[in-house]
Parts: structure tokens; C-alpha cells; sequence
């Protein structure tokens, strides 16, 4: 019996200590130099954290999220728990409106020059960059499997062939499909029009939707790489990180010709944060050509926001910057947004 | 002075729920009569709004196939309970009969999902079994439908239903059935007449056990669910975290809310007896996880 | 606890019908199917589900090159038996309050408890990330500590006044007799004759904390993912199918841990 009452007195022991290690863990967090990074899932190459982690001399906690609403959500929700997260464009607009962002000292920033004047033009949801520094310009395309799917049109009609229905899935995310429609009926991603707005939905719903699997954004590249679909909306990055290697040459990426909502994701600093200094070291670090090169290498990207690291990229990229000629950025469209919300809902939920 | 030693032994616990189970529910009721605030947040102003969008027939119909989903989901786990339950109870090795019921609830219900995509995928086990015994050359679509949603929710539920049942068929007489079999009754007429009525508390336990965990069910139609799997907790995560609307997601964790534990105390309440036995099964259900015995 | 009469009147009675025992086999097969199907796959060398061939190399990326998901792992363990700490000293002392005492609140107490429990996870989710908001409590470690520690209370206190409701109460009015105080009363007879009720809420609060999936989903914020949030996360992105020699490990795991449980759990019951 005396066994069996020390392994309880253990287990209780081992409670006990279990308890102060959360209350000590979180109260100690501040004073540690921890750079706390709330990104994109597949959005920095484990790679670069490493790197910096070695140079700083310091921890990166890295979490993930899989669209702007849920890491705004959490942000809004939690407080400013993290140092630095990647928002898109509209996303930085109403982070500055609600207040949650630190302005950045861009006279630390020795790498801001390296960024293309023409990406710097393009945000004007932050005029001057006075909160957000440029991460990647880029866009959402289409993903087919040529083994599967031999000839389409590259264009986002080919969501409403009947024959591909249950093999092909699109995000879940509303700015982007109702993005892609909008582009697709020749209207701006940004309307407010509510008919234009109406007129996307109507053709998500009874177009598009009754041949698709499901919207996913988050397991779409799984779905992909393991066969379940053939036909994937979605980000170049997530789907060639999934699907091997050997069949590369199987996928076709493109951005169809309608063009759709392209997305400029800025690096900034969350109010509250406990490392400023440190945070700016990351952004600065980021914009290294050699390290933006190998940022853009690992993920297949074409060098967008960065002039000298184009020069050094090796790899190829999945898509080119002109193939964005067509897209245009998304833009916070305010009180408006409760249009799109109600169209999305329909499509979401409804039959 | 007895009283006041009693008190201070439940305070702790007292304080704790207060603060973080009953506060925040208060926060919940609050926020759904406030106006919903731009880029999510409440703003302080008095609304129905988020109870009058829930008159939208999205929302409706929603609310309609998750109660459908959970119903037809109870109904078959209790039909395949029951007589798991009774087999159980009837066995001479019920602990080991019982452990085997648990093992499987043991494993994490996410690493259970992911069997179950792993099982009924396109590219998955049974599809790959199909195409051995060229019964089919393309994948049989299996996942990504309510169907597959009922199948799953029925599989993590089971032992919650059969874990009551077998406690209450366990108590159960068994010599009753003989005599209504010598009184002329039928095999069947003797488990409709004399076993069910006896286990009525049993199956109420088993049935809210079942249904009020699959009507608040998140990651089962996340995961398993196609395009017309959405069900209520879904929604409620989606005005939370996307659209930004934190009245609505309120107002609907508030109907959710007052439907379940309405459920619960109104057949709880309807007769002492019964009270007890919903009250009581619950423990001792418990008690069989960790030591695989009653 | 069988009942005694129980087991020895069944001997003359004919055993359960075949339907039921083919039923129940059927439903332990269903049970079994999926654990079966993870084990098979995480021998697979492929990536994909299709089969090719038997490897060990998941097995090795899990104890070697997966250091996210030992950190999970840590976190899930601390907060699973630092929640289960907390919820079992609150919660026994709440059951030894109301099954001793008898005051006015004791019935809002009880009912109280049991709300928690009957509650769908996506509310109380909810209501704690609102909750947590509002108050301006940063997410992370801590948050989640605290929801665990919440939904876990009702299945303490439920355990703990069962155990005592079985007690023999006239062992306390005897020592009360001889002259013991309250606190060796507590320490000295009530909570060693319910401690199998406490361990099994232990145990059974550790058990639901290292399950738990969608409340610790809202509430959890930087350095605070579990090993359910890794295994979410592992499921919807990331290459590797690592996860299935988790799962494999998982599914051993329970079946290694629980079956001594239980003897060591019914040696400590009947002592």
C-alpha cells in the first residue's frame, strides 16, 4: 500500500508542478526575447526562421492562420498577443482604423529600398507605409491535373463544367470566389454595386457550386495532392508543397485570363507588442534579397515585391508577375461588406 | 455555524463557475441584444437585430438539417446501442466486453476523423479495396456529404449511448422476461413490453448523451461535410470568425443553449423518478471510462 | 461493483440473445476499423493512402524530426494535469461540502455544476473567447488552462458525490464521537475513503483535457497549441503523414495505459 500512495503522492506531484509551469510560463513570457509571428500557413520557409533565429540569437513561435477574417478574429478577440502577423491589403486598412497596429520606423529598415516603387504605389490602403511594409504581391489560381483534365480553357469557366462535378473545390474564403465571379462577369472585386453583387452570387450558386466537392481553404491542397479533386482554386504555394515532387509536371497552375483579386500581404507590428526592435530586425531581415530569394525559391514564387532578389532567384516560379496584369487588389469595402456577407451566406448555407 | 462550513467547502467551486461558466454565458446573453460593431466587437446599443436575422432563411434552414442531422444520428446510435447495451449486460466477461467499447473512445476523436477520411476517401482504403475486387474503376464518392456526417457522428457517439444503456439493462431483472414468455408472450412481445418500459430512464440518459454533443457539433461537418453538411456550430464559428458578426453568433449559441439544457430539465423534471435516473446514470457512465468496470 | 445476486442468478438463465452478441461484435468491428486502417497506413511508405510498400520511416520523422509536435505534446501534457489539479482540489471539496452539509445554496450548487456538461462545446468555446476578450486576458497557456479546468469541474464534483453518496456515514459520526475537528476529519477518514472517486476524476479530468479539440480551438492563443490543435493543423495542411505513426502511437498508447489502469484503479478500489 505504501507503493500505491506514493504514485498518487507522484501523480499529484506531477500536477502540481504541471500548474506552476503554465502560471510561470506566463508570466515570464515577457521579459524573454521571443519573437511571437501569427502567419499564413506555408507563407515563411522554416529555413528563413532558422536562420534568423541564429543570427538574433533568439525563439520564433510561429502560429498559423488560413484567411485574413480568422486572424483578425483571433487579434480582435485576444488582445495583441503577437509581435508581427501578415495581413492582406484591406486587412491593414482596418487594423489601422481599429487601431491595433504600431507605426514602423522605416528609418531602421536598411532593406526598405530593395522593395519595387511599383508595389509601393499600389498601397494605398496605407499611404506612405507608415504601419505596413510590402511582404508578397500575388494572386489565387487554378490548379488542374493534367492527367485527369486534358483540355479546358484556362478561365474560371471551367468551375461550371458538369462533367468535372465533385472534382474540383474552391476556398473558403468570400472575397476570393466572389472575387473570381466578379472578375469573370467583367465587373471591379471591389463593387458595391448590390446587383453586380447579386449577380456573383447567382452565378456561384447555380453555376459553379452544384460541381464542386466543397469549399475548403484550408485542406484544398490536401484534397489535391491526394486525388480527391482534379481542379483546385486556390495558392500556388499550398498546392506544390502538398503534391510530390515527381509530379510537378502533372500540375498546371494558372491565374485565368479574366484575371481575379490579387492580394498584396504587408508584414506589420501589432500594438502591444513587446519586441519593436526585434520585429523590425524580422521585416528588415525578410527583404535580404539572398533571403527574399530564398523565400520566393522555396515556395515557387515569382520576386514580386523585392528588385535585387530577382536577380538571385534559381528555381522557377509557378506563375509570372504579368500573369497579374488582370487581377486587382482587394480593397476594405466598409459598411458594405454586409452585402457580401449575405450573398456568401447564401451560397455557404443555402441548398 | 454547519452551514456556513459547508458553503466554504463549495465556494471555490462556486467562484469558479461563477466567474468563468456563468460570466461569460451573461456576456453572451448581453452581446445578442447589442448592435453588432463594424469590424467585429459589439457596439453599446440596444438591438434585436442579431434575433431578427435569425428569421433568415439560410439560417432556418440550417437550424432545420442540424436538428435533422441530430435526430436521425440519436435514433440509429440508439437502435445499434441497445442491443450492444443488452449484450453486454447479458455477457459473464462484462468487463472485458465493456473494455473493448471504450478503447477505440480513448483515441483522440480528431485522430478517429481522420481515420474515417482515410477510410472513405477517393483515394482511401475502401475505394483502393473497390478497385482490387474490380467492383468499380472510379472512386465511389463516400465523403464530403451528410451521409458520411450521420455515419461519423454515429461512430464517435456510440459508446456514450451504450455506456448508459448497458448500466440501466445491467439493473434489469432479467428473470421478468422469462415469466412474460411463460405467460404467452413472444421473444419480441416480451423485450417491447417488459424490457423497454424498464429501461426508459436508460435510453433518455443514452439519447441526450447522444443528441445534445451532435447538435452542437463543430469539426464532424467541418471535416466530413461537404456543401451541404453546415450545421449550426458551424455557423456559429463563421459569424464569429469570419463575418464578423459576434451578436448572431450569440443569439444563435443562446437558441442552441436554451434548446439543449431545455431538453434536459424538461424531461429531467417531468418525473422525480426519471429525474433521478437522467441525474444518476451520469456518474456512474463515468466511472466505467477509467476503470473499465462499474 | 457487480451486484453479487446479480452474477450468480444469471447462471440459470439462458444467455444473451445471438442477434444482440452478433450486433455487438458488428459494432466492436465498426469501433475497431478505423484504428486498424491508421496502423496499416503507418507502415506505408507512400505519402498518398495507396499502399507502397512497408517502411518504418514515419516512425522515424515522428520521434525524430517533428519537434512542433513534442512541443504540443509538452503543452497538452501540462495543461492536462495542471487543469486536472485544479478541477479535482475544487471540485472534491465542493462534493464533501454538499454531501456532508445541508445549506441554501446546495441545490443551486449541484445544478450549477451540471450545466457545464450539458452545455455543446462550441458555446462554451464562445462564450470564453467573448468572455476572455472582454476582460482583456491574453490567449495562450493560461486561457486554456482555465477552459480546461471549467468543463472539467461538473465531471469532478459528479465522480467525487457519487463516491461519497456511497459512503458509510456513521464512520464520521463515530470519529466525530472520539473528538476529531474538522480538518482531521477531512484528511483522516473523508478523503481517503473517496479517493478512488478522486482518482478516477483525475483521471477522468486528464482524459478529457488531453481530448478536447474546439473549446481549446477558441481560446488558445501564441505558444498555447496542444497536441489536438497540431493533429487539426496536420490534418488539414502539411505534407508529412507523419500523423499516421501518431496515430498508431496514440492508439497503442491508450490500449498499454489503460488496461494497468484499470488493475491498478480495482487493487486501490477494494483496498
Amino acid at each position: 500500500m505504501v507503493t500505491l500512495r506514493k504514485m498518487v503522492l507522484n501523480l499529484f506531484g506531477l500536477a502540481l508542478i504541471c500548474t506552476l509551469l503554465v502560471l510561470s510560463g506566463c508570466k515570464g513570457g515577457g521579459q524573454s526575447k521571443t519573437l511571437y509571428i501569427f502567419n499564413w500557413t506555408y507563407y515563411t520557409p522554416d529555413s528563413v526562421i532558422q536562420k534568423f533565429e541564429q543570427e538574433y540569437g533568439v525563439k520564433v513561435v510561429y502560429d498559423t492562420f488560413a484567411s485574413n477574417e480568422e486572424m483578425f478574429a483571433k487579434l480582435k478577440a485576444g488582445g495583441a498577443n503577437y509581435d508581427i502577423t501578415f495581413p492582406s491589403g484591406d486587412y491593414v486598412s482596418i487594423m489601422i482604423k481599429e487601431g491595433m497596429l504600431e507605426k514602423i520606423d522605416k528609418s531602421k529598415l536598411k532593406n526598405f529600398a530593395n522593395i519595387d516603387p511599383a508595389v509601393l504605389a499600389q498601397c494605398d490602403f496605407d499611404p506612405g507605409n507608415q504601419y505596413s511594409v510590402p511582404y508578397y504581391l500575388g494572386a489565387a489560381g487554378v490548379a488542374v491535373d493534367k492527367t485527369k483534365v486534358q483540355s479546358y480553357d484556362r478561365s474560371w469557366s471551367i468551375f461550371a463544367r458538369k462533367e468535372l462535378a465533385n472534382r474540383m473545390i474552391m476556398l473558403d474564403d468570400m472575397r476570393e470566389v466572389m472575387g473570381d465571379a466578379l472578375k469573370y462577369l467583367g465587373y471591379s472585386v471591389n463593387t458595391t454595386d448590390q446587383r453586380q453583387i447579386d449577380a456573383a452570387r447567382d452565378l456561384i450558386n447555380n453555376a459553379w457550386k452544384p460541381n464542386l466537392l466543397k469549399f475548403d481553404a484550408e485542406a484544398f491542397a490536401k484534397s489535391f495532392a491526394a486525388g480527391e479533386v482534379w481542379v483546385a482554386q486556390g495558392y500556388a504555394e499550398s498546392i506544390f508543397a502538398e503534391v510530390d515532387k515527381s509530379k510537378w509536371n502533372t500540375v498546371d497552375f494558372f491565374i485565368p485570363k479574366e484575371g481575379g483579386p490579387s492580394y498584396l500581404d504587408s508584414m506589420v507590428i501589432l500594438k502591444g507588442s513587446k519586441n519593436k526592435e526585434l520585429a523590425l530586425k524580422f521585416i528588415d531581415f525578410i527583404h535580404r534579397p539572398e533571403i527574399y530569394a530564398e523565400f520566393c525559391d522555396y515556395f515557387g514564387f515569382p520576386s514580386t515585391a523585392n528588385i535585387p532578389a530577382r536577380a538571385l532567384k534559381k528555381g522557377e516560379s509557378w506563375y509570372r508577375p504579368e500573369d497579374l496584369l488582370n487581377c486587382e487588389l482587394k480593397k476594405d469595402v466598409g459598411a458594405d461588406l454586409e452585402k457580401y456577407n449575405a450573398a456568401w451566406q447564401a451560397i455557404r448555407v443555402g441548398k | 455555524m454547519r452551514k456556513q462550513v459547508g458553503l466554504l467547502y463549495t465556494l471555490p467551486q462556486i467562484l469558479w463557475l461563477v466567474v468563468f461558466f456563468a460570466a461569460p454565458l451573461c456576456i453572451i446573453v448581453m452581446y445578442s441584444f447589442l448592435k453588432k460593431g463594424l469590424y467585429g466587437g459589439v457596439e453599446l446599443q440596444f438591438s434585436l437585430e442579431a434575433y431578427t436575422a435569425m428569421a433568415n432563411p439560410n439560417i432556418v434552414l440550417v437550424t432545420w438539417r442540424t436538428l435533422k442531422i441530430s435526430i436521425i444520428a440519436t435514433v440509429l446510435t440508439l437502435l445499434i446501442a441497445l442491443p450492444c447495451g443488452y449484450s453486454i449486460a447479458r455477457s459473464k466477461n462484462q468487463a472485458i466486453r465493456l473494455f473493448l467499447v471504450i478503447v477505440p473512445f480513448w483515441t483522440n476523436f480528431l485522430v478517429r476523423i481522420y481515420a474515417w477520411i482515410a477510410i472513405m476517401g477517393n483515394e482511401g482504403f475502401l475505394n483502393d479495396i473497390l478497385r482490387a475486387l474490380r467492383l468499380t474503376t472510379e472512386s465511389v464518392q463516400f465523403l464530403y456529404n451528410q451521409a458520411a456526417v450521420i455515419l461519423v457522428l454515429v461512430y464517435m457517439y456510440l459508446p456514450y449511448a451504450i455506456l448508459p444503456l448497458f448500466s440501466t439493462i445491467d439493473k434489469f431483472d432479467f428473470t421478468l422476461l422469462d415469466a412474460a414468455r411463460d405467460l404467452g408472450a413472444t421473444r419480441f412481445q416480451s423485450y417491447v413490453r417488459v424490457l423497454l418500459p424498464n429501461i426508459k430512464g436508460g435510453l433518455v440518459t443514452a439519447g441526450l448523451f447522444t443528441f445534445v454533443p451532435i447538435f452542437g457539433a463543430y469539426a464532424v461537418p467541418l471535416l466530413i461535410g461537404g456543401k451541404d453538411s453546415y450545421m449550426l456550430g458551424n455557423i456559429i464559428a463563421d459569424q464569429l470568425t469570419k463575418t464578423r458578426n459576434w451578436p448572431l453568433a450569440s443569439s444563435i449559441s443562446m437558441t442552441v443553449t436554451v434548446l439543449t439544457t431545455g431538453l434536459v430539465f424538461l424531461i429531467a423534471m417531468r418525473k422525480p423518478r426519471e429525474q433521478k435516473q437522467v441525474f444518476d446514470a451520469d456518474p456512474a457512465f463515468l466511472q466505467v471510462a477509467p476503470d473499465g468496470k462499474r | 461493483m457487480l451486484r453479487k445476486g446479480g452474477v450468480a442468478a444469471r447462471k440459470f438463465m439462458p444467455p444473451g440473445s445471438s442477434l444482440s452478441n452478433v450486433i455487438y461484435w458488428a459494432v466492436i468491428g465498426f469501433l475497431f476499423l478505423p484504428l486498424f486502417v491508421l496502423v496499416f497506413y503507418s507502415f506505408n511508405a507512400g505519402r498518398q493512402t495507396t499502399w507502397q510498400g512497408f517502411s518504418f520511416v514515419w516512425y522515424q520523422k515522428l520521434v525524430m524530426e517533428s519537434p512542433e509536435l513534442w512541443r504540443a505534446f509538452t503543452n497538452s501534457i501540462v495543461i492536462a494535469f495542471g487543469s486536472a489539479l485544479m478541477s479535482t482540489a475544487i471540485g472534491t471539496l465542493a462534493a464533501v461540502g454538499t454531501a456532508r452539509y445541508s445549506f441554501k445554496l446546495k441545490n443551486f450548487v449541484s445544478t450549477m455544476s451540471f450545466v457545464p456538461m450539458i452545455l455543446p462545446e462550441i458555446v462554451v468555446g464562445v462564450s470564453l473567447l467573448i468572455f476572455f476578450a472582454g476582460v482583456g486576458l491574453r490567449l495562450g497557456l493560461l486561457t486554456v488552462w482555465i477552459a480546461h479546468t471549467t468543463f472539467n469541474l461538473p465531471f469532478v464534483y459528479l465522480l467525487v458525490s457519487a463516491r461519497l453518496e456511497e459512503s458509510d456515514p456513521s464512520i464520521v459520526e463515530a470519529a466525530q464521537d472520539l473528538g476529531a475537528n474538522e480538518v482531521q476529519i477531512l484528511f483522516r477518514i473523508i478523503l481517503p475513503m473517496a479517493m478512488p472517486g478522486i482518482l478516477s476524476a483525475f483521471l477522468t479530468a486528464v482524459t478529457l483535457s488531453l481530448e478536447d479539440f474546439v473549446i481549446t480551438f477558441f481560446v488558445t492563443g501564441p505558444g498555447g497549441t496542444t497536441l489536438p490543435l497540431y493533429i487539426y493543423s496536420m490534418i488539414r495542411f502539411g505534407v508529412s503523414p507523419v500523423i499516421n505513426a501518431l496515430s498508431a502511437v496514440m492508439v497503442a498508447g491508450t490500449v498499454l495505459l489503460v488496461y494497468p489502469m484499470r488493475n491498478f484503479l480495482k487493487v486501490f478500489a477494494a483496498r
